[in-house]
């Protein structure tokens, strides 16, 4: 049974689980992406948008940095009942560009900000990294750095843990290592060695709130443990361990190039790594085997990182990889191409997907953020179409008026009218 | 717009199942359903996807151009541009090379891709060009039985060969001179085709002028059944059909689907 329909009608009388329903929903809005007709973006950024992040606390706010080191916020949700509607800004931490010098901010990066994330639990705190070799932590509603920590080389990329509730560090990944930052107690906790270049992408797992993934330039990919102070405890070998060439230092690494994107699946059992490589690899975490599956060559000449985006509670998981200025849709484990989203004009660096909604918001160099939808078409149109461009079927008009007037009603007409209607009429 | 419905999976899209009715005109009933593995029907002998695209790839190849100094090679991402499960096909691909049905091969020089010959070609064709040079016969049936069907690597290298088979070095060198095996790095070999060397001339040759062909076309496009209809010249003697099978497995060019067939244009990388 493949309608909506359908599926509420056997939900109700107890044949479908109601995880059918949710799961058949999400799959069908997960395939018909598309540019909104209708929604978009204000545009407030003045460099490429370098990083996004939507709140996991409420999937209202998209916080998105920029390479000319200012932070955007905007508000997500549309309460005005119309259809056609641009998403505020809702802050933006500016910086001096050229003549402009109102509401400047000094706090801002003086470089290009990298990562921006929020504060895993709530949206009173985000974080943001850049070049400018700095991590600052900001109060969302002042819009000014709470504290600000500096490292001796630029910050590529930083994480925080989605779910961990022991401790509160920030990983930093900066020149041939990673620094840890406790914000409990303000200071560097300590530092991971084992890279051998530059650190370009972190991420926290998501099923272990200990376990940190991380890979550079040196084209490795290596999983810590930072409870342990020996060192990775596992390292991504993209054959397996079945090359066998002379000198096999060489190939046994994740890719062959470096690792620029790495996202884990919402349930924290596979890890996508992306590489200048132009592969994509997906590696089982918990034996750390590359599940050799084969999606391609994706071009990525990209040499700072990009953000992979992995569709949660999608039946076929979807991984939304950006192709430069395409954002390339593949299945996960059959690495399949299903589908590509046209619509930026540069290197997309970033995809980010609403937990509720399942759009897809993009951001690239081209100084746009987009939205993906999957509600473009039929119902919003019709409704938006009868009520704003005529009410033209006939008698009883009465169908949901958004912007019903508190004083009228239906029966009672108005003064004025009583008065001209002529007398005859009454006899 | 339709696009949209095709794109999702078939679970939540009821598709009626496609009954098959292969030309040959045995009854074979074939379900096109979504499921990730292919299994073969245990009373028959069917090959599977990728053994069928291999069986039509070899065809492809014109042995006859090469007087039978090659056998038929086909290159593995030749696959792809047939069968879009690109995960399905190395995993098939896997097992048809443990069991010995097939050799990949390692080809040096610019290209870095597998190519795959049956293990029964191969093994003519070895006994064919050795049986006009000076080595061992005895060591070549020996290498044929050992390395060539008992060993399914791309390379072997020196404690395999010393170690497992005992080799001496002396028969490590009479097969390198026999170019069955071909220095990868001190102390590992790659297992070769010999006169592998004409292959990838015309190969090289062939892939080149193909690319061009499409390159020097006003907005490097061109429909597939335009380029089939022009000639190669003569010294790519693999055919159009390999080449633009290769081109596309190899991504360096994007298959579109147009109303007027195939078109192919030359990707952005």
């Amino acid at each position: 049974m493949s309608s909506l329909v359908g599926y509420l009608a056997y939900r109700e009388q107890g044949i479908y689980p109601p995880s059918f329903l949710s799961r058949a929903e999400t799959v069908k809005r997960a395939f018909s992406l598309g540019l909104s007709k209708y929604k978009d973006l204000e545009e407030v950024h003045r460099g490429g948008v370098t990083s996004l992040d939507i709140d996991p606390a409420e999937g209202r706010f998209l916080l998105s940095g920029s390479s000319s080191g200012e932070v955007v916020i905007h508000d997500l949700h549309n309460t005005t009942g119309s259809l056609k509607y641009t998403f505020k800004c809702v802050a933006h931490v500016k910086r001096p560009i050229g003549r402009g010098r109102q509401n400047v901010s000094t706090h801002a990066h003086s470089g290009s900000v990298e990562t921006a994330q929020w504060y895993p639990l709530d949206t009173g705190m985000f974080l943001t990294s850049g070049m400018d070799s700095k991590l600052k932590i900001w109060d969302a509603n002042a819009l000014v750095p709470a504290d600000s920590y500096e490292f001796d080389s630029s910050v590529y990329c930083h994480d925080m843990s989605p779910i961990a509730t022991k401790h509160t560090l920030v990983a930093c990944g900066i020149k041939g290592r990673i620094k840890l930052i406790d914000l409990r107690s303000g200071s560097a906790s300590h530092t991971l060695q084992g890279h051998r270049k530059t650190v370009y992408t972190l991420k926290w797992s998501t099923r272990e709130p200990y376990v940190l993934a991380s890979g550079g330039a040196d084209s490795r990919v290596l999983l810590w443990d930072i409870r342990s102070a020996k060192g990775s405890f596992m390292k991504l070998d993209q054959h397996n361990g079945a090359s066998q060439s002379g000198n096999s230092e060489q190939t046994s690494t994740a890719h062959s190039g470096a690792v620029n994107g790495l996202c884990f699946t919402s349930d924290g059992l596979f890890l996508v790594t992306f590489g200048t490589d132009e592969r994509l690899r997906l590696w089982n975490t918990s034996n750390g085997k590359n599940t050799m599956v084969n999606y391609g060559k994706i071009n990525n000449e990209n040499e700072k990182s990009v953000q992979v985006a992995i569709s949660n509670s999608c039946d076929p998981t979807l991984v939304y990889v950006p192709e430069f200025a395409d954002v390339a849709v593949y299945d996960m484990f059959s690495g399949e191409r299903y589908h590509t989203l046209r619509g930026h004009y540069h290197q997309v660096t970033s995809c980010a997907i609403h937990p509720n909604t399942h759009d897809l918001y993009s951001g690239s160099l081209d100084r746009n953020i987009l939205q993906w939808t999957a509600d473009r078409d039929s119902v919003e149109e019709a409704l938006y179409q009868h009520e704003h461009l005529g009410k033209d079927d006939g008698g009883e008009g009465k169908t949901v008026s958004r912007t019903s007037q508190v004083n009228a009603d239906e029966w009672s007409s108005d003064e004025e009218e009583l008065i001209n209607v002529p007398l005859e009429q009454f006899l | 717009m339709s696009r949209k419905r095709s794109l999702l999976p078939d679970v939540y899209r009821h598709r009626k199942k496609v009954c098959l009715a292969p030309k040959n005109g045995t009854t074979l009933n074939v379900e096109t359903s979504s499921s990730l593995w292919n299994q073969e029907p245990l009373e028959n002998n069917v090959p599977n996807d990728t053994k069928a695209t291999l069986l039509y790839l070899k065809n492809l190849f014109p042995v006859e151009k090469f007087e039978g100094r090659l056998p038929p090679i086909i290159l593995k991402h030749q696959l792809y541009s047939i069968l879009k499960n690109r995960t399905v096909v190395d995993k098939q691909l896997e097992d048809l090379r443990l069991s010995g049905e097939i050799r990949l091969f390692r080809l040096g020089g610019e290209m870095e891709e597998y190519c795959i010959v049956f293990t029964a070609d191969y093994k003519s064709h070895v006994l064919k060009t050795t049986a006009e040079i000076a080595v061992h016969r005895g060591l070549i049936n020996r290498f044929l039985t050992e390395i060539a069907c008992g060993c399914p690597d791309v390379s072997v290298n020196k404690q395999t060969m010393i170690n497992q088979y005992r080799y001496t070095d002396e028969e490590i060198t009479q097969l390198v001179k026999a170019s069955v095996l071909t220095v990868r790095d001190i102390g590992s070999w790659w297992v070769s085709i010999p006169d592998a060397g004409l292959f990838m001339k015309s190969f090289t040759r062939g892939r080149k002028a193909v690319l061009m062909m499409i390159t020097k076309s006003k907005y490097k496009e061109t429909l597939q059944n335009d380029l089939e209809t022009r000639k190669l010249p003569k010294v790519a003697k693999l055919g159009m059909a390999y080449h633009i099978h290769d081109i596309i497995g190899a991504d360096l060019v994007e298959c579109i689907s147009t109303s007027s067939g195939p078109l192919l244009r030359k990707s952005a990388c």
